[in-house]
């Protein structure tokens, strides 16, 4: 009994994680391998996660949308409309230098924030969206856990392959080299603000993916889901404490971040009820200490960018 | 390195196993949910008191079935979905509870029911999730609430006012669930009984001026102005600067407005023509018990929410006790101690609901918050007086239906 309870948890934890990692990894091409300080990420998975509900979701009166679309043209429309809408504030923000675009960035969160808020006619305003379906939702609680876990997963691993391959061609290089010498780069004919504007897109398609994902685990979706502390600032605390610019890294961070936040609970709710509650506090608080410490120590993150050396040939 | 932390995570996991060790069997484990982080921290503290409250109640006049003691679980659901559906998680597979009182905030009830205590078979009373929304859950009779859904009052004030012969009337809300649900509820009423909506705008809280969107609504010729705002926060703006600029002469307000900030604000001279709705416990030796019982603890009776989640708490012990602890009878039981017919059960009666119980007689709790009599949907309805004015203070004038 005991035992799948402990699974069934372990898969619900492992669900999160999927889902923080594809934001993560999505911040990871942002920042780790061009360097654009994207403080909005809460933005872009609100539109992914909007976008499949209007999408996927039964017609209700009043709203536009409700066009019960199957989930994947669901997904596939989140990461469009995500990238879609990165493009315009892309194409304004990013000639902005790192802080100056990390304010601009935060202010376009806020303002998808307050659309979403307000645009009742599409997005049912604060009430949200429910009703929406869930891949083999039908199936019993643990069965039908595991297989969104699976999917999930999968997502995952194909996201992961897909940006260490691009990482590792010509075109990772070159985001590099943006990212540490741009002058350098410039002049050796890159286009600058084209790649970034390409890095920046391709980043927030995947945190779009990330929303969509979420929307339908929880089968709803309500503006409290997008509130900067959970949905951008956890996240950037992943990718630094994993390894900016290094995919397994911004993983991992996902998986220790998120485990720590979700486990660490366990073990104090066995503490006296006064202090198990006060323990709930101290659980952002050690987060914060982790990241003081992780910048402080190994300010590379736990798994470092691996920097390929290579010595000139001789002669 | 990596091995290490998945050395750590193992024995971490381990350890849950070993702490979470069967209790004794006749125990019956509940959780209680709260936004403890976030949002609304500043209300959970009195909310979880008072669920405890009840469980103490259980415990010191006999406890479950045979016996067993009430255990619970406190989590934080923050407020938000992916922290109440970690929480309810946790609740449902690490601590086996067996119900859930909570958790707070609509948008976390509707998350952790869709995707954790309705597929798992797990009841669920939230003592404040308010919005319109989880009535429509497809809740296969797992989802209860001791709070009126915001559909009520909304409705409630669209009757009252017309009948008070307030026909024409404008309407400003705060944009958030609340004020939206509230404003929704009484546009949809006010408008079917044969009333005519002058202006009809939401606001975002926390402006320093609210002047551009009063013109706007005073421009419909209304001489009637709504509020679904609080009387502490952005409303009281509104409500100064309405009565400065003389855009209107009537003001109506839901229980977000009825605060004693409102009257010491403006002045009681200056509120003739203003009032509002608000929930009212039943006057009962209920609540007096309630009051008595929570003060007695050394918290504050009047903590928006305290009766509620009292109420959910007893309500859920009454319903275990009825099924006998059987999960899968649970709602069932709760629908049977909550309605007519049964023996009145009021707050505190624990050993005396017991003992009814155990007879085999029907019982019908009746709460500080309420008779909680559950419709279909699981929700409540609420009563609630039509407040004016008076002095320093509020006085009731007329009940609301």
């Amino acid at each position: 009994m005991e035992l799948i309870g402990l699974a069934n948890y372990a898969i619900f934890l492992g669900i999160l994680i999927g889902i923080y990692a594809l934001l993560s990894l999505g911040l990871n091409i942002q920042w780790g391998f061009t360097g654009l300080f994207n403080a909005g990420i809460a933005g872009f998975f609100a539109i992914g996660a909007y976008t499949t509900a209007i999408l996927t979701s039964p017609h209700l009166p009043g709203r536009v949308g409700g066009f019960e679309m199957p989930i994947l043209v669901g997904w596939a429309g989140a990461m469009i409309v995500a990238g879609l809408i990165a493009w315009p504030i892309g194409k304004i923000c990013l000639r902005f230098r790192s802080d100056y675009l990390a304010i601009a960035t935060i202010g376009v969160a806020e303002i998808i924030r307050l659309a979403i808020r307000t645009e009742e006619w599409l997005t049912g305003g604060t009430r949200g969206i429910t009703g929406i379906p869930r891949p083999f939702g039908d199936l019993p609680y643990v069965q039908s856990q595991l297989a969104y876990l699976v999917i999930v997963a999968l997502a995952v691993l194909i996201v992961y392959l897909l940006v260490e391959r691009q990482l590792h061609a010509p075109w990772g290089r070159m985001m590099r080299a943006i990212r540490d010498n741009e002058g350098a780069a410039a002049a050796m004919g890159k286009r600058i603000e084209a790649r970034r504007l390409q890095a920046f897109i391709f980043g927030s398609t995947l945190m779009g993916l990330a929303g969509a994902l979420f929307v339908h685990f929880n089968r709803s979706i309500t503006p409290e889901a997008i509130d900067p502390m959970i949905a951008t600032f956890l996240i950037w605390i992943m990718l630094i404490l994993g390894g900016s610019g290094n995919n397994r890294g911004a993983i991992l961070g996902a998986v220790v971040i998120w485990t720590i936040w979700s486990v660490s609970e366990i073990l104090t709710d066995r503490l006296p009820t006064e202090m198990a509650i006060q323990a709930k506090y101290v659980r952002v608080f050690i987060i914060g200490l982790m990241l003081q410490l992780v910048l402080r120590f190994r300010p590379e993150g736990i798994l470092p960018e691996e920097r390929r050396t290579r010595t000139a040939p001789p002669g | 390195m990596k091995s290490k932390i998945t050395a750590g995570l193992v024995a971490s996991l381990l350890g849950a196993v070993l702490f979470t060790a069967p209790a004794h069997a006749q125990n019956q484990r509940i959780a209680l949910l709260s936004g403890i982080s976030g949002p609304i921290a500043a209300m959970a503290p009195a909310m979880l008191e008072a669920m405890q409250l009840a469980v103490r109640h259980v415990n010191e006049q006999g406890g479950i079935g045979n016996g067993g003691r009430l255990e619970f679980v406190i989590g934080d659901d923050a407020c938000n979905p992916q922290n109440a559906t970690d929480a309810a998680t946790k609740a449902v597979n690490i601590d086996r509870v067996i119900g859930m009182v909570g958790p707070a905030c609509s948008g976390a009830v509707i998350a952790a029911a869709n995707s954790v205590t309705i597929p798992a078979g797990v009841l669920m009373i939230t003592s404040s999730g308010t919005s319109p929304q989880i009535t429509k859950l497809n809740d296969r009779d797992l989802v209860f609430r001791t709070v009126p859904s915001d559909d009520y009052q909304g409705r409630a004030l669209a009757r009252t006012l017309k009948e008070r012969g307030m026909d024409k009337v404008a309407v400003a809300y705060v944009n958030n669930d609340y004020g939206k649900g509230l404003a929704d509820a009484f546009k949809d009423e006010f408008e079917s009984v044969g009333g005519t909506l002058a202006g009809f705008s939401g606001h975002e809280a926390g402006k320093a001026s609210y002047r551009s969107d009063l013109a706007q609504l005073a421009r419909g010729g209304a001489d009637t102005l709504v509020v679904f705002d609080y009387g502490d926060g952005s409303g009281l703006t509104i409500l100064r600067q309405a009565l400065e600029n003389n855009f209107f002469k009537n003001f109506v307000g839901a229980d977000g407005m009825k605060s004693d900030a409102v009257i010491r604000e403006l002045g009681a001279d200056n509120l003739k023509t203003f009032f509002t709705s608000a929930p009212v416990g039943e006057a009962s030796a209920s609540l007096d018990a309630f009051n008595q019982a929570f003060a007695a603890a050394g918290h504050d009776p009047n903590a928006i929410f305290a009766t509620t989640s009292y109420d959910a708490a007893f309500l859920m012990a009454l319903a275990i006790e009825k099924a006998g602890g059987d999960r899968a009878k649970l709602s069932e039981a709760l629908r049977s101690v909550s309605t007519e017919p049964g023996e009145p059960i009021m707050v505190g009666e624990w050993a005396k609901a017991k003992q009814l119980i155990a007879e085999g007689k029907d019982i019908n709790y009746k709460g500080a918050a309420g008779d909680h009599a559950f419709d279909e949907n699981g929700d409540v309805p609420g009563n609630y007086s039509f407040f004016k004015v008076s002095g320093t203070t509020y006085e009731a004038i007329a009940e609301m239906h």
